[in-house]
């Protein structure tokens, strides 16, 4: 015990350290970071009383969606916590240069991988408290509850939060040590596999058949409503306690509690078991890896022989990206599992049946629709874009040094980004247009809308990833985490509202026959017209003064 | 060759290097040397413009790094004491992103790789990840790709640190044959053998001053009650310590 408290007491050294290396900053930067946090804060408390209110005022289905929305919050929350924490334990836990260290040292395993999770549950923790915070003030003032709601909120969160990243991180554990899978394990690996893809699509049938019979009802909006009261669940316990305990119900409420702090305490008992079981097993794996007989000199000859088109700067920037990508799994399989939840909101899009939908619904949808790409687009480039310059890491001095000059370095690294980005963005905008059914001239729109926010976000990530340059870090779910990552996201998210907003009005109106075509056409026009000159001062930008803090950076 | 004119640079109040000036001739191995701290990382960062000075002005083959980087980055090679490479290229790889960088044509590549890959000894790793290869095979993969775009002036921080007796040969008959060839060769070191073995001038840097500069000959004339190299930087280090 002796020994992991001494690691404690290293991160007190650390935050000391820290500590000092905030105040060597500059006083502005600590006030703006703190006064936009709180500015985010505000506004996302606004954004959600507003929601509610609204629902509020829909009567009906939206009292009951209100009624519902805590238990699904909760059990939202939870899913995307398990998703972060596989992630980011995989990079927290196995690529730690930490790692090695503390082997060398007096630890037992089992310490050194719940030293490593808390850090990574802390890592993913400070965003989790950054949304729930707004969402329960602004549930709290709109139902009325006591301030006591949000004391009980808190302390429910943290056993949570603790229960949720821990499920990630044995996930993690287990899939590091046997996938790939070793040949006495892959026949039945591939057998439970497929059974398991057997049962999911039999379920989806299942339910696609009950969805066409019935009209537009409730379960259909909202799948997760049955799955949210369930009460086998965590997230059930969590929302139930809480209320219960608001309620004055203490014993039950109490009851919820210790049933949710006891299952956190036996997911760490299980992290402690797995990381002393099969964790450095699995580490050995990652490590030894590869094997050096089966990898040629050079990956993708081919497209290096491609790229023979552009100067040969670029082209030895953009192959690098391409090859470093490829052979680092904590990025391929982070794009893996975006993509897989992708899928599986494609998969949502069809069993809704929307395109059999009236037209002006469909339209509606279309266009709800928009959001959820460029949403998809402002996470891809939080996770994916906005860290490549900071990973460049301390590999920035074959580049300072180079006569390749920083702008051009900085202009590749955008417009790689955004062919990647286009790609993704265009063909899901379309693919997803299509499934609706959704009239031309709104697919057309929303193709030009989705171009318009990749272009964007590609510039204020590469832009904000040069301001924010952090080449010390290895770990991108690090880089992510950190003030500059949030602030991207959060001016992505910005320019997606400013952008998408007045066509949706456009439409509206032309759906409610306040205008008529030809005004309609006309303000698309004009809203087209806003939507370039915005478009292009913020990709312009965050370019110009990224390369100017490149330029002024010292290696 | 390079030119070094009242060089000074602060880390916030400390002063790293203190109002240095030297000058290198073309062609000459000229060995840096100094104790732990002395200010040799940082005089060679600023020489090759990773850090910029706080005041003073260098030059190198007459050309001012503050005023035409890209011209003096084209002439110049480093060896930093510790590279850091892209871990996840594979030695070839990393050879042909080094290529791309300074513009040697693409047709050239392959047969250049394998001279130099040969000459250093790394044959048997070309298709090893970087991350995989030993710290000697490192340095030898990075001297194979400093040298790739023919470099006018070298510079080299702490050169032989970890290698085995092979690598330091091969690298120190290396280094002496370029200089022959006509190479401008800055290096800096504490270890004093080899700037005895190598080095046509040396330069004795102590807290950021410069204190001693000469041949070995001149060097032990100036301090006659010194025997050795040794001798004169302990003699002339000694009341900093
Ligand atoms: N980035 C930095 N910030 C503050 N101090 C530094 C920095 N880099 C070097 N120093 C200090 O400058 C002095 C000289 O360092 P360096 O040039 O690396 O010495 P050496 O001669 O061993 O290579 C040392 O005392 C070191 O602590
Ligand atoms: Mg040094």
């Amino acid at each position: 015990m002796a020994a992991f408290s001494s690691l404690i007491k290293k991160n007190r050294y650390q935050l000391i350290n820290l500590h000092r290396i905030i105040k060597a900053q500059s006083s502005f930067k600590i006030v703006f970071t703190l006064c936009f946090a709180l500015f985010f804060e505000v506004g996302l408390f606004w954004l959600f009383l507003d929601g509610f209110n609204f629902l509020h005022r829909m009567g009906g289905v939206g009292l009951i969606i209100i009624s519902k929305l805590f238990d699904i919050f909760f059990l939202g929350m939870g899913f995307m916590l398990i998703v972060s924490s596989i992630v980011s334990s995989y990079s927290t836990i196995y690529r730690s240069d930490e790692i090695p260290f503390l082997l060398t040292r007096p630890f037992s395993i089992s310490q050194i991988v719940l030293y490593k999770f808390f850090e990574s549950t802390g890592l993913s923790s400070w965003a989790f408290f950054f949304i729930i915070i707004p969402f329960i003030c602004a549930y709290g003032y709109h139902e009325n509850m006591s301030a006591a709601f949000v004391v009980w909120n808190f302390l429910f969160s943290i056993p949570f939060l603790i229960t949720c990243s821990g499920i990630g991180t044995v996930i993690t554990i287990i899939i590091v040590r046997w996938i790939p899978l070793g040949r006495y394990l892959r026949i039945p690996g591939i057998g439970i596999a497929v059974i398991a893809a057997w049962f999911l699509i039999h379920e989806l049938l299942k339910y696609r058949s009950i969805t066409t019979e019935s009209d537009l009802n409730l379960s259909m909006l909202l799948p997760g409503f049955t799955l949210a009261s369930n009460p086998l669940l965590p997230s059930y316990w969590i929302s139930e306690g809480i209320m219960l305990l608001t309620g004055g119900q203490w014993l039950n409420g109490v009851m919820f509690g210790i049933m949710i702090t006891s299952t956190s305490m036996v997911i760490c008992i299980s992290i402690e078991w797995v990381g002393q079981k099969i964790f450095h097993e699995g580490w050995q794996r990652l490590t030894n890896g590869s094997s050096i007989n089966e990898r040629a000199p050079v990956m993708l000859w081919w497209l290096q022989n491609i790229l023979l088109v552009f100067p040969s700067d670029i082209r030895a920037i953009v192959m690098k990206d391409i090859r470093t990508f490829f052979r680092d799994p904590v990025q391929w399989s982070q794009a893996l599992i975006f993509f897989g939840l992708l899928a599986l909101y494609f998969s949502n899009l069809r069993t809704f049946r929307y395109h059999t939908f009236p037209e002006n619904w469909r339209n509606t949808i279309a266009f709800l629709n928009v959001f959820s790409v460029s949403a998809v687009i402002c996470s891809l480039g939080a996770r994916f874009i906005y860290p490549q310059l900071s990973l460049e890491g301390q590999g920035f001095w074959i580049l300072g040094l180079s006569p390749a000059r920083m702008s051009r370095i900085l202009l590749t690294k955008f417009f790689l980004a955004l062919s990647c980005m286009l790609l993704v963005s265009t063909s899901l905008m379309f693919l997803s247009a299509r499934m609706l059914n959704a009239a031309p001239i709104v697919v057309v729109v929303a193709i030009l809308l989705v171009c318009s926010i990749s272009a964007v976000v590609c510039g204020l990530s590469t832009g904000l990833g040069a301001i924010y340059l952090d080449i010390s870090q290895k770990n991108p779910a690090a880089i992510v985490s950190g003030f500059g990552g949030t602030l991207n996201l959060v001016l992505s998210l910005c320019f997606m509202l400013v952008a998408i907003i007045p066509f949706g009005m456009i439409f509206h109106l032309n759906l409610l026959h306040r205008m008529n075509n030809h005004q309609m056409y006309n303000s698309l026009i004009i809203a087209g017209l806003w939507l370039v000159v915005l478009t292009v001062l913020s990709i312009i930008t965050p370019l110009y003064l990224g390369l100017k803090t490149l330029l002024r950076r010292e290696y | 060759m390079i030119e070094i004119c009242n060089l000074t640079r602060k880390f916030g109040s400390f002063e790293a290097v203190s109002n240095l000036s030297l000058t290198v001739l073309p062609g000459e191995l000229f060995c840096f040397l100094g104790p732990n701290g002395a200010g040799k990382t940082t005089t060679i960062k600023i020489l090759t413009g990773l850090l910029r000075p706080t005041s003073g002005t260098t030059r190198i083959c007459g050309l001012d790094m503050q005023i035409d980087p890209i011209a003096v980055k084209k002439l110049i090679g480093y060896i930093p004491d510790m590279p850091f490479l892209y871990e996840r290229l594979t030695a070839t790889e990393f050879f042909q992103f080094t290529a791309d960088l300074y513009e040697v044509p693409q047709n050239k590549v392959p047969l250049l790789c394998d001279e130099s890959f040969r000459l250093f000894g790394l044959l048997d790793c070309r298709n090893v990840l970087i991350k995989e290869l030993s710290h000697g095979m490192r340095q030898r993969l990075i001297y194979a790709s400093t040298f790739l775009h023919n470099p006018q002036v070298l510079f080299i921080d702490e050169p032989l640190v970890g290698l085995d007796p092979y690598s330091i040969r091969l690298i120190k008959d290396l280094l002496m044959e370029k200089a022959r060839a006509g190479m401008t060769i800055f290096l800096t070191t504490h270890i004093l053998a080899v700037a005895e073995d190598i080095a046509d001038r040396i330069g004795i840097i102590s807290k950021g001053k410069l204190i001693a500069m000469g041949t070995l000959k001149e060097l032990l004339a100036l301090n006659n009650e010194c025997k050795n190299l040794e001798d004169i930087f302990l003699h002339l280090t000694e009341n900093d310590n």
